[in-house]
């Protein structure tokens, strides 16, 4: 591939441009890699070198330091106590109380430890049924949950790495304080500590709470889900009731890959949904941008009045719930309704059209209702940039004999697109995911024989979303192939991403904008 | 000379007022497409004649009859658990994400670059499946079925900080030049944020409670598990669709929906009417720039 | 600083869990109430004398009714029972779907359709009836509904309908009464008048099934104690099917055809709804006068009239399986009185529900109901549902939308081929791929250990020709991939005893021990094991 001076580059024609950036990204692809690995091993290399460090200095710190240092290698926070910096101290020593009483005391029925111990197997004593003859009953006795398990061991996995990372800021503690004290100043004091915590340490005070929910109620359940994709958690193994479930390894992931499973082959069904899937992420996304500055330009041209009233008219599909609005247009279009009922009444068709009942037709249909619900996002998008570029670039573009359309192409749109393009990767992954249209409009259907048995039926215009939610809630419940699905989903969102970035005009510079 | 300049100006004129027809034909269009299904749910709600989905839309026979059947149902249970979901999801919602968005906006420390990146990244899985897990956490609090209200809260509380981008993008655009000279004069961060950037930040606050507040009146997939199918338990969007279940043997409530739906979107389109115009430049302000 | 932060964030962690862990409900064994132990003096039954809290799942239209029955039984039990229920109204489908969500939150006593009955075995979702009470609903139900009911000797529900099939309603206004035995006819009558066909036979097996019964097709099975498919009988890929999808095409290709069974199409422009006794009432709202009702119609292929058939199900009562055998034994006593001869009745007086009770059927009442007298008349071209597995109806189904994608005949049977496809499938996945798992591949039943694979033969046996190296323990036994079965194994060795050690009440996994090392080729013939060393 012949490489061009920046010089050169700019001298190119556009289409020759975006070819340029587009092959140079392939031909980086194998650079990239390699420099892929090449990162993950420094990674490791200072990875080690740091774990390394670390021991060094908690052995040094311990031969070198005082007695209330050494102490408080068991004790946590007994030298901060020990120096009068009670409330840190106190902190850590309530933070080892907690750990030690969840690991060893039974709260609720099993101590940390013992959650710990059963993650390998997940469990080891099933359910069975047993026969009270007196009574004339089956009754079952329950013995191990492997869902409470790898939930509860998962939780004391990490509750163990934030001990360990809190030991050793302790440990770290004890030499900082020693250090300050040997040069002769003054350590902080507890209300020094408070004080700063509304001041240049503000942003602690500040994120402590969202984060905390970030990691308990997204980033706990996430690495569940990965989890569960190396087990056999399904309705007949539902860990508890029926059956304990286990881990099989990659097993879940062979399924998901191999032609031939029992007569299903999931690895077509995934590329036929997935191929959907992009298709309709792309024409969701670029239907609505560019409809969506049209339907802008038009409000706000000069000389247009009643601009509030029209917004106000296309503003109301966000404004009302889409399982109220979807649900009821997607009944419209329903052989037997309304439109229908009108296309034939005014003679314009003579049979009604099936619009959900073929393949072609449902997945055009998604798209035009699609742009009903997604224009009005767009509309005020745009409104908001488009008052943004200066009315001079207009006037003078205007003297020099622009028409309208040259306007349009040359001003307009590269501004908008410069400006939003971020929103566009942001909102084509969004489409990929939009769980709700599809599922209030046609359910996944019409279903597709090609890709039926493959835990529940799959449809044309299903995503992999609505297939995801299909597999955990259809006939089989099949969890552990929805948590690849799900997988697989990062995966191909990652991948979008990555390409799209690198083939931004500019990654954006945050600083730029204050 | 002038008279060119009136005859160009004419055309002009006139081309203007062309091409100023055709917009509105268009928007005219637009707005009867737009507004058709809406119209359509309204005039079914006032339906008497019959509770089935129908092939016309004037009702036959006009009444209230839906309506008050409405009050005999659980719908204004439901009603009532959605309204508290979503006015406590709006106060604390709005409180995370706006220290959130704050903070990445305005502080410049160690974790900072990886903490966005990592959220990036978690915002790349599908949060349908993390919904099976969040459930049984919940079960096991005791907060589903019946008592489903605070659970719901929780959940979409919880992970709300992750939706930091839009009011972070607004963030970016008030001068930081403002907090230096207030730092000049001896304020703390927290007096900054609160004597000088929240009231700059009206329209982007509006918008978080806003749209805080509209997300719980839709949500009828995680809403419908947490519920377990308990009457009490329901939101408007699980109860309404339960009305619509594709059952045979189930009497048809098809007007019912209807009128639950006007009711349901009613006061939340109104809230929204109002506050157009802070969405917008809420939207515009924080949207392209996160 | 950062330790502040960290502290915080990790106490509040700490306590989050404390408080799952806090409340979380005892999940091992033993903390399970303790059972009433078996070796009580058997009394008269008043042992189950106490007050539950109970949580029941019906039809919306049934809940009132259900409410006062329960009343009822609580005012008169012989027991002392009080149930203190709440009754939900969760429609008969959902409630099976909601039952695999989450068993622990389901309801105690719930009904279902019948073609939910394999996945509510599989999952453990029901508990299995009482000797006594299966006695008692086997001599008073309808022998087909105690069937549905049944999966290998063990009965899980209670007969709660016997009235799940489907037949025709149609518009008199509409429809001539002399066209009503023809397809052809009543396709015409609905083209020409503008008005549609609802048949759901393009999303629903259970309606598309009919056709193939026309043509005298069958798709019978069999399932284990556990609900799996065992064995099939089935030939809809077969000349007579190609005949039957031939007479659904005519119908699925109409611009008339709605894929639809619910009373409400009649509202809005349908003149003919294939359905069942539910939508009696619905319906007769609609029409009143207009309304008929009679048995299916019949089509014509090359010459050949064909009477379309069906499928005769029924709704059944399943009680969830309870760790407290008194509960459970008292909500058998309530399901036992809900689906008995008085409850049946009240239900066919007030819903129209067409009851499994053998004197209820036999009522003068309801050998005059027009619905039920329909079905009556479909009857003849009726078959009982029986046990099928989950996974058909998911197979079958497409059937119906490649029918109507079809563009030529060949596509007509390659709809039929893959369907056939997918039926083989399931059972090469259950139970012809078989293995020998033993100490000499180190007990792995996945994947990798394909050397020990049985091979099928043409007359439906496995062989296996194994090497069995010298070793302390040299056993094993066949299983399924994945599955630790011990139903193939020593207990079941026929020929080549003597080859095998006898190890008694050492060997509880009922392996197969060989004496000595060798090479032996091992036969499983579906019942028995043949060892022949070579």
């Amino acid at each position: 591939m012949k490489k061009y001076s920046d010089l050169e580059f700019l001298a190119l024609s556009k289409g020759k441009k975006f070819l340029y950036k587009l092959a140079s990204f392939f031909a980086s692809i194998p650079r990239g890699v390699a420099n892929l690995f090449l990162a993950i091993g420094r990674f490791f290399k200072k990875l080690g070198i740091g774990i390394g460090k670390e021991f060094a200095e908690i052995v040094t710190t311990f031969t070198r330091g005082d007695w209330k240092t050494k102490l408080s290698y068991p004790v946590m926070g007994f030298g901060s106590i020990a120096r009068g910096q009670v409330l840190r101290g106190l902190l850590f020593l309530l933070f080892e109380a907690v750990f030690f009483v969840y690991m060893f005391v039974p709260i609720g029925s099993k101590t940390g430890a013992q959650w710990l111990s059963l993650l390998p197997t997940l469990g080891k004593v099933g359910p069975h049924m047993e026969y009270n003859a007196v009574l004339d009953t089956h009754y079952p006795v329950y013995g191990d949950n492997s869902f409470k398990i790898l939930l509860y061991g998962v939780l004391t996995l990490f509750f163990i790495v934030a001990f360990i990372y809190t030991w050793r800021l302790n440990v770290k503690q004890n030499k900082i304080s020693e250090d300050i004290l040997r040069s002769g100043k003054k350590l902080k004091s507890s209300g020094d500590d408070l004080r700063s915590l509304v001041d240049e340490q503000f942003y602690k005070t500040l994120l402590a709470l969202p984060l905390l929910g970030i990691v308990v109620f997204t980033v706990m359940p996430i690495v569940f889900m990965i989890l569960v994709a190396f087990t056999n958690y399904d309705g007949a193994h539902n860990g508890y009731s029926n059956s304990l479930f286990t881990w099989v390894g990659m097993e879940n992931f062979k399924t998901m890959f191999s032609w031939d499973v029992g007569g299903v082959n999931y690895a077509a069904t995934f590329g036929e949904v997935l191929s959907w899937t992009l298709i309709w992420a792309f024409f969701a996304t670029f239907t609505n941008y560019f409809l969506g500055i049209f339907v802008a330009m038009m409000i706000n041209k000069k000389g247009n009045h009643l601009k509030k009233m029209w917004r106000t008219i296309l503003i109301l599909t966000i404004a009302i719930p889409q399982f109220i609005s979807l649900l009821y247009v997607s009944r419209m279009f329903s052989i037997n309704g309304l439109v229908n009922g009108a296309l034939q009444s005014l003679h314009l068709t003579t049979a009604p059209i099936d619009f959900w009942g073929t393949p072609k037709l449902a997945r055009i249909m998604v798209i035009i209702i699609n742009i009903w619900i997604g224009i009005p996002y767009l509309m005020l998008i745009a409104t908001g940039i488009l008052m943004n570029i200066p009315a001079d670039l207009y006037e003078s573009s205007r003297i020099d004999g622009a028409n309208p359309w040259q306007q349009f192409t040359k001003i307009t749109l590269p501004y908008m697109l410069f400006i939003t393009g971020p929103y566009l990767l942001t909102s084509f992954t969004g489409n990929m995911n939009n769980f709700n249209v599809i599922y209030l409009l046609t359910g996944g259907g019409p279903t597709n024989p090609a890709a039926s048995g493959t835990a529940g039926t799959v449809g044309y215009t299903d995503l992999l979303i609505t297939w995801l939610f299909k597999i955990t809630t259809g006939s089989e419940t099949k969890y552990y192939l929805a948590s690849v699905v799900g997988i697989l989903v990062f995966v191909v969102v990652a991948i979008i991403s990555l390409i799209v970035y690198s083939l931004l005009p500019s990654v954006k510079n945050e600083e730029d904008f204050q | 000379m002038n008279e060119r300049v009136e005859k160009r100006s004419m055309g002009l004129k006139a081309s203007r007022a062309l091409s100023n027809t055709i917009i509105y034909i268009l928007l005219i269009i637009m707005s009867v497409i737009w507004l058709i299904p809406f119209v359509c749910i309204v005039l079914q709600s006032f339906r008497v004649e019959s509770t089935w989905q129908v092939g016309y839309v004037i009702p036959q026979q006009w009444g209230f009859d839906n309506y008050i059947k409405l009050w005999e149902t659980n719908f204004p249970k439901w009603y009532l658990n959605t309204f508290i979901i979503a006015l406590v999801v709006a106060v604390v919602q709005t409180i995370i994400v706006l220290c959130m968005s704050y903070t990445l906006s305005r502080f410049r420390f160690k974790m900072r670059a990886g903490l966005m990146r990592f959220m990036l990244i978690l915002g790349m899985f599908p949060g349908m499946l993390a919904m099976i897990i969040l459930y049984r956490v919940l079960d096991d609090l005791g907060m589903t079925g019946n008592n489903s209200l605070p659970g719901l809260i929780l959940v979409y509380v919880a992970s709300s900080g992750m939706g930091y981008y839009v009011s972070k993008g607004f963030f970016d655009t008030i001068p930081k030049s403002l907090d230096e000279a207030a730092r000049v004069d001896g304020a703390t961060r927290a007096q900054v944020l609160n004597k000088i950037i929240l009231p700059l930040a009206k329209p982007i606050v509006i918008y978080t409670i806003l749209t805080a507040f509209m997300g719980p009146w839709g949500d009828f997939v995680f809403a419908r598990y947490v519920s377990q199918l308990k009457p009490l338990g329901m939101n408007v969007a699980v109860g309404l669709q339960s009305w619509l279940a594709t059952d045979t043997m189930t009497f048809n409530n098809y007007t019912l929906f209807c009128a639950g739906g006007v009711i349901v979107a009613l006061p939340v389109a109104i809230l929204f009417m109002c506050l157009q115009r802070y969405y917008v430049e809420g939207v515009t302000g924080g949207a392209v720039k996160g | 600083m950062k330790k502040v932060l960290a502290l915080i964030l990790a106490l509040a962690m700490v306590f989050a869990l404390a408080a799952c862990g806090g409340t979380a409900p005892a999940p091992a064994g033993n903390d399970q109430p303790a059972p009433a132990g078996n070796d009580q003096p058997a009394a008269a039954g008043n042992e189950l004398a106490g007050t539950y809290d109970i949580l029941v799942w019906v039809g919306e239209a049934a809940v009132d009714l259900t409410k006062k029955q329960i009343e009822d039984f609580n005012a008169n039990n012989e027991f002392g029972i009080t149930f203190n229920a709440e009754v939900n109204p969760v429609s008969e489908a959902t409630a099976a779907d909601q039952m695999l969500v989450d068993i622990d939150a389901g309801a105690d006593l719930y009904c279902f359709p019948q073609d939910q009955f394999a996945r509510l075995v599989q999952a453990n979702a029901l508990a299995k009836l009482g000797d006594a009470a299966k006695a008692f609903v086997v001599e008073n139900n309808d022998p087909g509904v105690v069937a549905a009911g049944t999966a290998g000797e063990s009965v899980y529900a209670y007969p709660l309908t016997s009235d799940n099939g489907y037949f025709m309603y149609y518009d008199k206004s509409v429809i001539p009464e002399e066209d009503v035995d023809s397809l052809e006819k009543l396709i015409a009558d609905c083209e020409e008048a503008n008005k549609f066909f609802a048949f759901e036979a393009q999303s629903s097996a259970w309606y598309l099934a009919s056709w193939f019964f026309a043509t005298g097709c069958v798709s019978e099975w069999t399932v284990d104690d556990e609900g799996n498919p065992l064995t099939v009988n089935d030939n809809f890929n077969s000349d007579n099917g190609l005949i039957a999808v031939k007479g659904m095409e005519k119908l699925l290709k109409s611009p008339c055809h709605t894929s639809s069974s619910k009373a409400d199409e009649f509202a809005n422009g349908a003149a003919i709804v294939v359905t069942g006794t539910w939508a009696y009432e619905d319906i007769l709202k609609v029409l009143g006068d207009n309304m008929g009702v009679t048995d299916l119609p019949s089509f014509e292929v090359d010459g050949q009239e064909y009477h379309l058939g069906s499928y005769n199900g029924c709704k059944l009562m399943g009680v969830k399986p309870q760790a407290d055998a008194v509960k459970g034994a008292a909500l058998h006593k309530l399901a036992q009185y809900l689906t008995g001869e008085a409850c049946q009745m009240e239900r066919f007086n007030e819903l129209s529900w067409g009851p499994s009770n053998l004197v209820d059927q036999q009522s003068p009442e309801v050998q005059a109901n027009p619905g039920l007298a329909a079905l009556l008349l479909q009857g003849a071209y009726s078959r009982p549902q029986g046990q099928i597995p989950g996974a058909w109806w998911n197979i079958a189904s497409v059937i119906g939308d490649e029918v109507k994608a079809a563009a030529s005949e060949d596509d007509l049977k390659a709809a039929l081929k893959n369907y056939q496809d997918k039926i083989e499938a399931l059972f090469e996945l259950d139970t012809s791929a078989l293995l020998f798992v033993g100490a000499w591949n180190g007990w792995n039943n996945a994947d990798e250990a394909d050397t020990f694979y049985f091979t099928k033969n043409d007359d439906g046996t496995y062989t296996l020709t194994l090497d069995v190296p010298e070793s302390d323990y040299m056993g094993g036994r066949i299983v399924k991939p994945g599955d630790w079965g011990t139903d193939k194994g020593f207990a079941q060795v026929t020929d080549g005893a003597d080859l095998v050690k006898d190890l008694g009440a050492d060997n509880p996994d009922n392996n197969i021990v060989f004496a000595e090392a060798g090479n032996y080729t091992v036969t499983w013939d579906g019942a028995a094991v043949t060892i022949v060393k070579n």
